[in-house]
């Protein structure tokens, strides 16, 4: 069979306008996709890689959308296109951070097609993966990027377990430094998870990125008020300033009180295949001043033990400055 | 069903990837089978032949030592080891999600490490060919399907210290378990361990097919072997034997009626090792293969 | 002159902003059917078999093209399709069905085999003993007594020995050479001396618009619609390749979506659909995707480098000393090496200088002209080596670039040649103004933060004209004048500016002007390639030569009707007057009709192209011609220059940097459209941010197979690469060497760009110059942290 890329092929879509619908076409049919703003399918689809028979597009799933006062934090439903999350009151005046990381996706185009879920749940970049390559990740028996030779500048630097791709969603180290929580439903009912524990690394399922299992929807993230008006910080390094994944990300929530850390909670994107939670960072900087020294031992900390492939021995001091930055307070 | 996967490799050559795991589901209906249908045939079918009382031999002692002490602690741990292996490669497989690879390889290890010691330990302490399969076995082998076929009283024929039956299984299992440690340790070029970081370049991708599809099967293989060792080993007729991989005896009863004391010639053994059962991975639990 | 100089809108102006204008994917035929291709996924491979029988038998597949039903050109040439691919995505054959969803899983039902070949992705794997070859008949070629042979070359070991416990690039024997003074001398007369090994990656050009076209067949005759940067030399060069007389053979291609040297005449997969079209007698559409773009779209080559240059403690550069390898793909023989050795000589001048190079057939995308080919990289790559010798000799880095900057009389390269004219001081003292050079040079090393400043100043020149094209002008009975321009339109302007010569000299509103481009039909007349910047000086001496021939005619056809002597009568205000009274334009395209001859193009020049010729005649008798070719002298080969001048931010705990501030200040002769030229300064600058900073080429080594081959991958610089102030100047001096006085200017501002911001961030580094192209943030980062450098010395392709 001869290889053809770039011309998506036929299937079936279905374009339900309720959650109930929605699992319940996921539940009768196999080899499904859900489609939420189709940015991240696209690619695949058009490759040919990924080839579902059913496509399940939510876009008119009115429940999905929104974002309302929940408790003393928010909910926002999974569909909210970015530029929304961006755009929010809500979002901006007390959980900045995910505003700021949901500002840096990409591109005005891609944040107003692209959804919060899917940024969420978005596959990795890994471009022997995307290439199409027969990788653990696919359900083969090798991982391409992780030889000696092999092309890994972009790669992770921590959290390796066969597969060495990264997670490149930005409102993931966002949501999980918002301690926020991600709302699944499926036929069998709502489960609820921790952010960090939403995201799954190779070493548990080297196939997905997330705990979602065929038949699941991720339907609303809810964050509490625990973080509301802390003091954030945000930074993504990229290649280029749009449309770019981040090398690096930093994404963390720190309550201070007389320049002494009280409590933070700090995570990393782009250096392994989950958003990574700085919990030990978090300890140790508890009770600390915030300026450069505890900046520096937390980001020697939060990079002990990385392990740098072949190309991208930058990611530990990049992650270790980005961690430093954040507990030090720059202005974001 | 799905036997083996292929996929395109990075120049579009269809190349194996690994077995596909519809045969985890195989082999253990397969097992499931076995047992029940074993099941069935002993309790209905089989014919019972007349049991007759062994002549008494004081000579031989009240306990008779089928296993010794070195012996079943590696049986145990190779039990143990085994099944983690299989509930690491598994579970995940049935959707049972863990961090397994590094348990899975640590286990492999310690299985081959046991293994290397079982053989150096049979073949200097014990009697190393009494548990493979001869000729004469085979004939055995023959005559037992005969028996079998024409139905006549399946009357135990007493034998040496290990059974045919047992000899078969042992013999399965080092065959299939030496094709999942070679495969095995190839596989760990595959992943970052403490003593190298992964080169998955050290086989080509054909090659890399090949190690994956023979452990996967040797994996599943061992799945039904492994159903059907368990099986035996809580069957009522052969639980005295699992009671001697326990305490290591069996009673003078026993040794008189299921060994030919011609062929188990006790104390003929190596010093201290007369007794032992050390038969290779676990087999020597217990008789398999229905009379 | 009322025209040049001045902003107007170009004519496609209202079509392109309104969506009329129609790029070549946008036609439609009736009965038109869809092409796709099937790419070769390896590196290097021979096609052992093709079994197309399934795909052939669903519904709606028309017919495949295969690689025996196109020109195959002599090696290393390029076909359109073949049995031999030598890099991943190469064609292999075309399938034609009713629509792209059909064509695309026909595609998948072909059963092909494959045999691997031996590939190089990097060059210098290629050189090593016992290294594998690109191509079957060789790694490179070369001019012998017996002329041009394709050869594999290997260098011995010793020197990849030597070359590595020395720590530079490996220097084995090269296939170019030239000198001239005595280097020896010049080295040991240096009060300073660098030498250093510098790597430049490969770009695809990625134009907004794919290489994409349309064909169908009428009476024997192809009507072909594609994208091109240059009309009239697109259509003779599909003709050839389509072994067709150009009289048989319609191209069209009015609108150019983005050129950049890719789609300079003929593209070779517009063969594709043309024959397609033909085997299965439908008109046949092939949409170029961007991932076939990435693959069939052309690239620039990358340069793996080694340089020793020797400066005087007044700045003077005494010698330099130059080893390129260039990194070619599998096909033609692209000349950026050797043109990076002449731009090294020209634009530093040094008392003596050694050129050696040779260029390697590589397994990866085809390369050809990319905007400056040769300058943009050299000057990337050793402007920052300038900037380090002005730091330690204590020079300001503005004033080492005039000091060594050419003069009117200099002679560069191989042949000693000269330049029509080198206002390169007044272009760098223009822009150093306009940026204010001492004002920003006090921000150089300025820490906000983690944030240090760098200042960089880059120079570029490149090629900007070439001379000896015709000029064909028509009034018809309507009194308008219509330029018919056989140059493309690729967004540069130059097929509406290089038209203004004609309306100035015959002193026309721009209203009464109609430029007729882009379809052969339309008679057009032969024309230089739009390419190296070649267009503005080439066609408005062309055009203006023409205009002199109408003027004249003009003039003869009133004195005819009116009476008295033709030098009596003036051409203005869009009629011609004199002694005898006034005959407007319309009545003096009715007479020249009347009197036939040469006033109506019945009779011709003997000098012009037989192209234009064939155009002439067919346009003959239907108003009052103007038609010539450009003989005006040309004396010294003409090169326009750019200065950059870039303020990057740099962040030294992350390696980020920003452009906050770039002015780009141009030699171009005279400015013939400003609101253009600034288009050009500013455009490829940011062409050349994208080359200093993010956008290059990734391969695996072990599979030869690339990964940047989508845009998001390449990372070509989107707008938030870019500094929100850019501004421009120019030097505003006409070349003597041209009437008009214009000099080409689309190609420099790219290295311009590129260099300003290596510069920039060499500065912002304390002057440390990394030594590759592109800077991208692990590069940087890695330095400031003293860590190992992520690629390896002569690493190209990571």
């Amino acid at each position: 069979m001869a290889v053809i890329r770039d011309m998506m092929p036929a299937f079936e879509l279905f374009q339900p306008t309720s959650v109930d619908e929605a699992l319940d076409v996921l539940e009768r049919h196999d080899n499904t996709w859900v489609l939420a703003g189709g940015l991240d399918s696209m690619d695949w689809f058009k490759d040919r890689i990924k080839r579902p028979d059913v496509v399940v597009e939510l876009g008119s799933v009115s429940e999905l959308t929104g974002i309302r006062a929940s408790g003393d934090g928010i909910e926002i439903g999974a569909m909210t296109s970015l530029r929304d999350v961006v755009a929010s009151d809500d979002v901006r005046s007390r959980f900045g951070l995910l505003a700021q990381a949901a500002a840096e996706v990409a591109t005005p185009q891609i944040r107003n097609q692209g959804t919060l879920g899917g940024n969420l749940i978005q596959d990795t970049r890994c471009w022997y993966y995307r290439g199409g390559w027969p990788c653990y990740r696919a359900g083969g028996n090798i991982c391409y990027a992780g030889t000696p030779r092999s092309m890994n500048r972009e790669h992770a630097v921590t959290g390796q377990s066969r597969c060495v791709a990264v997670n490149g969603a930005d409102t993931a180290g966002a949501l999980v430094a918002l301690g926020a929580q991600m709302m699944v439903r499926s036929a069998g009912g709502e489960r609820v998870y921790e952010a960090e524990d939403f995201f799954v690394g190779p070493e548990i399922d080297i196939e997905r990125m997330t705990v979602l299992e065929p038949g699941d929807l991720l339907t609303h993230v809810r964050i509490p008020g625990d973080w509301a008006d802390a003091r954030f910080y945000w930074e993504k390094v990229r290649d280029r300033k749009s449309w770019d994944w981040a090398l690096a990300s930093v994404a963390a929530a720190i309550v201070e009180s007389n320049g002494t850390i009280e409590r933070a909670r700090i995570a990393v994107n782009g250096v392994a295949p989950t958003p990574v939670r700085l919990t030990d960072v978090e300890n140790l900087v508890q009770g600390m001043p915030a300026n450069d020294d505890t900046g520096m031992a937390a980001g020697e900390l939060a990079t002990r033990g990385f392990k740098p492939l072949r190309h991208n021995d930058y990611k530990v001091p990049l992650a270790r400055n980005l961690v430093r930055r954040a507990v030090r307070g720059d202005a974001a | 069903m799905e036997i083996l996967r292929t996929a395109p490799n990075p120049w579009g050559q269809e190349v194996l990837v690994g077995v596909a795991w519809d045969l985890l589901w195989a082999a253990a209906i397969a097992g499931f089978l076995f047992v029940v249908g074993h099941h069935l045939y002993v309790w209905i079918m089989a014919p019972k032949a007349p049991k007759t009382a062994p002549e008494p031999a004081p000579e031989v002692p009240e306990r008779v030592e089928r296993h010794s002490q070195a012996s079943r602690t590696f049986h145990w741990l190779m039990a143990a080891t085994m099944l983690t292996l299989l509930v690491t490669a598994f579970f995940p497989v049935i959707g049972v999600q863990f961090a397994w690879v590094t348990i899975h390889w640590i286990a492999g290890i310690v299985l081959t490490l046991l293994i290397i010691w079982h053989i150096i330990h049979a073949s200097t302490k014990q009697d190393f060919w009494s548990v493979w399969t001869g000729t004469k076995e085979i004939g055995q082998a023959f005559q037992a399907v005969g028996k079998f076929l024409r139905r006549e009283p399946a009357k135990e024929e007493r034998s040496g210290k290990y059974p045919l039956d047992q000899r078969a299984y042992h013999n399965a299992v080092t065959l299939v378990s030496f094709g999942v440690i070679v495969t095995g340790i190839l596989m760990m070029f595959g992943v970052d361990t403490w003593f190298w970081a992964s080169n998955p370049y050290f086989l080509s991708d054909s090659t890399w097919g090949l190690v994956f599809v023979l452990h996967g099967l040797c994996g599943v293989g061992l799945v039904t072997m492994v159903i059907a060792h368990i099986y035996f080993a809580i069957r009522p007729e052969k639980r005295w034997m699992t009671r001697s991989m326990i305490k290591g005896w069996i009673t003078r009863e026993e040794y008189l009626e299921h060994y030919d004391p011609d062929l188990w010639k006790l104390g003929t053994e190596p010093a201290g090792a007369e007794l032992a059962g050390g038969s290779a991975s676990s087999a020597d639990a217990d008789g398999v293969v229905p009379a | 002159m009322a025209l040049i100089g001045q902003d107007i809108s170009p004519p496609d102006l209202r079509a392109k902003v309104t969506g009329r204008a129609k790029y070549a994917e946008d036609f439609r035929a009736e009965g038109m059917v869809f092409a796709k291709l099937l790419l070769s996924p390896m590196p290097h491979a021979r096609v052992r078999s093709v079994d197309a029988s399934r795909a052939l038998a669903m519904p709606g597949v028309l017919g495949i093209l295969r690689a025996s039903e196109v020109n195959q050109p002599e090696a290393p040439g390029e076909a359109a399709l073949t049995d031999e691919p030598k890099y991943v995505g190469e064609p292999i054959l075309a399938l034609a069905a009713v629509d792209e969803t059909t064509a695309a899983d026909a595609i998948e039902a072909i059963d092909i085999d494959l045999e691997p070949l031996p590939f190089a992705i990097d060059p210098l794997d290629s050189l090593r003993p016992g290294g594998p070859d690109a191509r079957l008949d060789g790694n490179v070629m070369r001019f012998g007594d017996s002329g041009r042979e394709l050869v594999s070359l290997k260098w011995p070991q010793t020197e990849f020995d030597a070359a590595e416990a020395e720590g530079r690039l490996p220097m084995g024997e090269p296939t170019d050479e030239w000198d001239h003074g005595d280097l020896d001398a010049a080295f040991a007369e240096a009060d300073y001396v660098l030498e250093d090994t510098i790597v430049h990656q490969s770009l695809t050009h990625h134009p907004m618009e794919p290489r994409s076209s349309m064909a169908y067949w009428e009476d024997g005759r192809c009507y072909l619609y594609g994208s091109t940067q240059s009309t009239q030399r697109a259509h003779q060069a599909m003709a050839s390749q389509l072994d067709l007389e150009p009289g048989e053979l319609v191209f069209v291609g009015q609108y150019c979506g983005g050129g950049f040297g890719s789609k300079i005449a003929g593209v070779p997969i517009y063969q594709v659909t043309a024959l397609l079209a033909r085997k299965i007698q439908r008109p046949v559409m092939m949409r170029i995707n961007r991932y076939e773009e990435n693959y069939i779209g052309r690239a620039r080559p990358g340069f793996q480098a080694w340089t020793k240059m020797g400066f005087r403690r007044d700045g003077k550069i005494t010698g330099i000393d130059l080893y390129i390898i260039q990194d070619h793909g599998p096909y033609g023989r692209s000349g950026d090496y050797n043109t990076a050795g002449a731009v090294t000589d020209l634009m530093y001048q040094p008392d003596a200088m050694r050129f050696r190079g040779l260029t390697l057939y590589t397994n990866t995308p085809p390369r050809s002209a990319q905007r400056a080919p040769g300058g943009a990289q050299i000057v990337a790559m050793l402007e920052p080596l300038v900037d380090k010798a002005a730091r330690e000799l204590g020079i300001d880095r503005v004033e080492i670039r005039k000091i060594n900057a050419p003069t009117h009389d200099s002679e560069f390269g191989p042949g000693r040649a000269t330049t029509t004219s080198a206002f390169v001081r007044e272009a760098i003292e223009a822009g150093a103004e306009q940026f204010d050079w001492a004002g920003k040079q006090a921000l150089s090393g300025q820490r906000n933060g983690t944030k240090v400043t760098g200042v960089g100043v880059g120079l570029s020149p490149y090629v900007g004209g070439s001379s000896g094209f015709d000029g064909l002008l028509l009034i018809r009975p309507d009194g308008k004048l219509y330029i018919h321009q056989g140059i493309g339109n690729l967004g540069t302007h130059s097929m509406a500016d290089t038209a203004r010569a004609a309306a100035d000299e015959l002193g026309l509103e721009w209203d009464d002007c109609a430029v007729i481009w882009g379809d052969s039909s339309q008679h057009h007349p032969y024309s230089s390639v739009q390419a190296g910047s070649q267009t503005i000086h080439a066609h408005t001496r062309a055009n203006y030569a023409a205009a002199l021939d109408m003027k004249r005619k003009l003039q003869e056809v009133a004195a005819a009707a009116l009476g008295g002597s033709a030098s009596a009568y003036r051409v203005e205000g869009a009629r011609v007057t004199g002694p005898g009274g006034s005959l407007s334009f319309a009545q003096a395209a009715e007479r020249a009709i009347a009197m036939g001859g040469e006033y109506s193009g019945q009779e011709l020049p003997e000098d012009i192209n037989d192209y234009t010729r064939a155009s002439a005649t067919q346009l003959a008798g239907q108003g009052l011609m103007g038609v010539a070719r450009d003989n005006f002298s040309h004396e010294g080969s003409t090169w326009s220059w750019v200065v950059g001048f870039a303020v990057v931010e740099l962040d030294t705990e992350t390696g980020d940097v920003r452009i906050v501030d770039y002015t780009g200040s141009a030699d171009c002769g005279i400015v013939v459209h400003p609101r253009s030229l600034a288009a050009q300064i500013h455009g490829g600058s940011v062409q050349g941010f994208g080359q200093a900073r993010s956008q290059k080429w990734v391969f695996d080594p072990k599979w030869g197979v690339p990964f940047a081959h989508r845009l998001y991958t390449a990372r070509p610089p989107g707008i938030l690469d870019v500094p929100l102030s850019m501004d421009w100047a120019a030097a505003g001096e006409p070349d003597p060497q041209t009437p008009i006085g214009a000099k080409g200017i689309g190609e420099p501002p790219v290295g311009a760009g590129s260099a300003a911001v290596t510069s920039a961030i060499a500065d912002a580094l304390d002057g440390r110059c990394l030594c590759r192209v592109p800077l991208t943030t692990d590069v940087i980062l890695a330095e400031l942290e003293g860590r190992a450098q992520p690629h390896a010395l002569t690493e190209i392709h990571s």
